[in-house]
């Protein structure tokens, strides 16, 4: 085994940073990161790590450059540094020896513009429940901008090109610098006052840090207490701003803005002459539809044929004749019917059977009464005596001296009581 | 500033709002040729405004809200 191609750590610690160092890109390096683990030692040397999304690279910054910096590094902030990169033998690890460094201004305002997206988000200030609609031909309109430069210029142009009818008010405002904020959330508040229909808020393009005061809290909650309908129209199409978010609308320019909120005068004009036509097809489909409900009914066959009204009614009657006649023929047939029918029967025909039976019941009764009849017995020779016309059936009814008559067969016997004498007849007698 | 006169918008509102009826049909023929006359006179109202081209002149609002004539300095600007 050979041991001498074997290297010892410290030789190749050493090579490395002799590569390191004779590389001429990292003896002036410009590194862009995020301070993290920032320690101070009383030295006055600064240790670090900077970092961004991919990487981490530990910095040292010693006390005779660290002195000179105009801020106060902590962690979190987002630097712009340079400095020679090499590798530090005793740990093995490479790093950035900082020779200077600077607060990097755009990545911090990146920072509090997500902090502050984030805390007004969760607050609902960019709700959409809040936006109000913008007027569709808004006749007054504010505008929040700088009373010289592109913005207002581009914003008063173009509403009075499109729909001259508008009347603007301009609200002057600052619209960078750090007195901007301040100035733009007052320029709201007094517009809001004014009562018009529409307002817009706004400004040309500019760096990020002469936008930023539409990036600032004050400005956020004065758009969102605002209740006139807003537009923003900050910077240019790729520029969004916190006041983008809050505001009703937001307009990718100032022009864009005006273009947004004015209608165009020849587009109205358009639309009203289509509305015209409307109104007149509407109109004439409306009295064409009656037109025909009219005709329909003036053709409709009881118009145009009125006989056909009693005619009917005719016709009703005839039936009722025809039914009628029917009827009483009908009825006529059946009582002919029934008195064929009665014609033709037995009783009818020998109406004797109904009392030829009775007639014999009679005549034997005749000849039973007959027998019985009390003259019969006159004719055997016995009297009925009457006294005053009155059968005497009682032999004290009679006195001596009474005047009797007896009914005989052929006639009557007058006579005087001469003597009444009681006497019983025998049974013999009776029985005859 | 008087109230009376409704606004542009307002006009073109009522316009819009008797072009449905008229259109959905429900309302009878007398009301409709009364609305249709209505909405005529309007339509005529708002194009006439939008064919008499005055310039509104443009207002500024000055910090104590005193309002006065604003004329863009067209050529210094630029």
């Amino acid at each position: 085994m050979n041991q001498s191609k074997y290297l010892t750590i410290g030789a190749l610690t050493k090579y490395l940073k002799y590569k390191f160092d004779h590389d001429e890109h990292l003896q002036k390096v410009y590194l862009k990161g995020e301070i993290s683990n920032f320690k101070e030692h009383q030295t006055g040397h600064m240790y670090f790590s900077l970092k961004d999304e991919q990487s981490k690279i530990n910095a040292i910054m010693f006390a005779s450059s660290a002195k000179k910096l105009n801020f106060h590094p902590k962690n979190g902030d987002k630097v712009l540094v340079t400095g020679r990169v090499t590798v530090y033998e005793i740990t093995g690890s490479y790093q950035i020896y900082v020779e200077d460094m600077e607060e990097d201004g755009i990545g911090n305002l990146y920072i509090a513009f997500e902090k502050l997206k984030k805390e007004l988000a969760k607050e609902g200030l960019f709700d959409q429940k809040y936006k109000k609609p913008i007027p569709k031909i808004p006749t007054k309109i504010g505008i929040i901008t700088a009373p010289v430069g592109a913005a207002i210029k581009d914003i008063l142009s173009t509403i009075h090109r499109r729909f001259p009818l508008c009347e603007t008010y301009l609200f002057p405002c600052l619209v960078q610098g750090e007195f901007a904020k301040e100035d733009i959330a007052k320029k709201i508040k007094q517009a809001d006052q004014f009562h018009l229909d529409c307002l817009i808020v706004g400004r040309g393009g500019g760096s990020i840090e002469d936008l930023w005061p539409f990036n600032e809290e004050i400005v956020a909650r004065a758009i969102f207490a605002c209740q006139t309908p807003i537009v923003s129209a900050v910077g240019h199409e790729i520029d969004f701003t916190i006041a983008d978010f809050v505001a009703d609308l937001r307009a990718p320019t100032p022009t864009g803005a005006a273009e947004m909120v004015v209608p165009n005068r020849l587009d109205l004009q358009k639309m009203l002459y289509q509305y015209q036509i409307r109104l007149q097809e509407s109109i004439l489909k409306k009295i064409h539809i009656q037109k025909i409900k009219l005709d329909t009914l003036a053709n409709s066959f009881v118009l145009k044929n009125p006989s056909f009204q009693y005619e009917t009614k005719k016709q009703y009657i005839d039936t009722l004749m025809e039914t009628l006649r029917k009827d009483i023929s009908y009825r006529l047939d059946m009582t002919k019917n029934k008195w064929d029918h009665i014609k033709e029967s037995v009783i009818f025909k020998t109406p004797e059977v109904l009392y030829q039976k009775s007639q014999e019941q009679l005549k034997t009764a005749l000849v039973k009464l007959h027998l019985l009849n009390p003259l019969n017995v006159l004719e055997r020779g016995y009297a009925i005596p009457y006294m005053e016309n009155k059968i005497i059936t009682n032999l004290q009814e009679v006195k001596k001296g009474d005047l009797v008559s007896f009914q005989m067969q052929e006639g009557k016997i007058l006579s005087k009581v001469v003597e009444v004498k009681e006497e019983t007849y025998d049974e013999t007698r009776t029985n005859l | 500033m008087t109230k009376q006169e409704p606004t542009f918008e307002e006009k073109v509102t009522s316009l819009e709002k008797i072009i449905s009826e008229l259109e959905n049909g429900s309302i009878g023929l007398e009301e409709s040729i009364e609305k249709y006359a209505e909405a005529v006179k309007l339509a005529k109202e708002c194009d006439e405004k939008l064919k008499k081209i005055e310039e509104k002149v443009n207002k500024i609002v000055s910090e104590n809200g005193q309002v006065e004539d604003f004329e863009l300095k067209e050529e210094s600007e630029k």
